[in-house]
């Protein structure tokens, strides 16, 4: 069991991410905007964060900068309707561990938690 | 001077657009567990005044709708839209809430918005992926009002020139249909025809 932040600023999108994650067991953090986000991932360190993309104020790519620069042990996952591959390649680049589209799909979320945390571990 | 786009532009176009609305259609899917029914889209070249009546028959009333504003390499904006009916299911189906209770009004807006989000992304970003060029939007954006207001708010002179694409689709099983509307303006327009060129 692991403690996960979500970082979403679409509550529908969080209740999906939380009631996968909570097949494992995982303790889940949420975040509804970035400001948020970033003061749980500073003030209660989780073990992997996922993180949106597209959110007002601070938007998903400055909070993946932000965290590269204040939590780089941290494994973000970003999960994001936008599918442009340029996009996948700047968040590869920023230092996100994974990359999913949206709507998430249960195995591959749970399989890449589970990667990422492993991985972690090492 | 604009360029029009050619038999062989629209052709390439619907095909890519047909691309995207298959992936949007599969994130629908994945999210209702019931198959989604798409219909060929539609594409021409308009005039702002003409928008309207070629959407007219989407009907007078106020529609439920998600707007995306898109910009890089093209311009313009990306409306998911359905009947107010059409909506209340699908949010009532995707969030477990009765239809017509206040706790299905309370997640509305913010599911519907989601929604939006995940399909016009998939349309668009399938398209920004086959003509490898970046697009950056704006935020989903949710309302219920006519189709006229909907669509040609925003910065649309008289001289701007429209090409107008649209897809309808339905999902049987949950008496939910809406349709996928794509408006790209001038400017933006000759960049699309310039890389539907180079990808061809």
């Amino acid at each position: 069991m692991a403690s996960i932040l979500v970082i979403d600023d679409s509550a529908y999108a969080r209740s999906k991410v939380r009631d996968f994650l909570k097949l494992d067991g995982h303790a889940v953090l949420e975040a509804g905007d970035g400001a948020r986000g970033l003061k749980v991932a500073r003030d209660s360190p989780p073990d992997c964060i996922i993180l949106d993309l597209i959110m007002p104020e601070i938007d998903g790519f400055k909070i993946l900068s932000a965290l590269h620069e204040s939590a780089p042990k941290i494994p973000v996952i970003i999960v994001t309707a936008d599918i442009q591959d340029s996009v996948r390649r700047q968040c590869i680049g920023l230092g996100a561990a994974a990359f999913i589209h949206k709507p998430p799909k249960e195995a591959e979320l749970r399989e890449t938690v589970q990667t990422v945390l492993g991985a972690r571990k090492q | 001077m604009t360029s029009q786009p050619t038999l062989r532009h629209i052709d390439a176009l619907k095909e890519f657009i047909n691309i995207g609305v298959g992936k949007a259609a599969s994130s629908l899917n994945e999210m209702v567990n019931f198959p989604v029914t798409l219909h060929v889209p539609f594409i021409k070249v308009l005039e702002p005044e003409q928008v309207n009546v070629e959407l007219a028959e989407l009907g007078r009333s106020r529609l439920a709708s998600v707007t995306l504003g898109f910009d890089g390499a093209f311009t313009g904006k990306a409306a998911l839209v359905f009947p107010p009916d059409s909506a209340s299911r699908l949010v009532a189906v995707l969030t477990g809430e009765e239809p017509g209770t206040p706790d299905l009004d309370s997640v509305r807006a913010g599911t519907l918005n989601e929604v939006g989000n995940i399909l016009l992304n998939g349309v668009m970003g399938s398209l920004g992926n086959i003509l490898q060029e970046r697009i950056n939007y704006s935020l989903p954006l949710y309302s219920e009002d006519t189709v006229a207001n909907l669509i040609t708010s925003g910065n649309m002179t008289k001289n701007t020139v429209i090409l107008l694409v649209r897809t309808d689709f339905i999902i049987r099983q949950l008496e939910v249909e809406g349709n996928i509307i794509l408006l790209f303006t001038v400017g933006s327009f000759d960049s699309l025809l310039s890389a539907i060129d180079a990808s061809s």
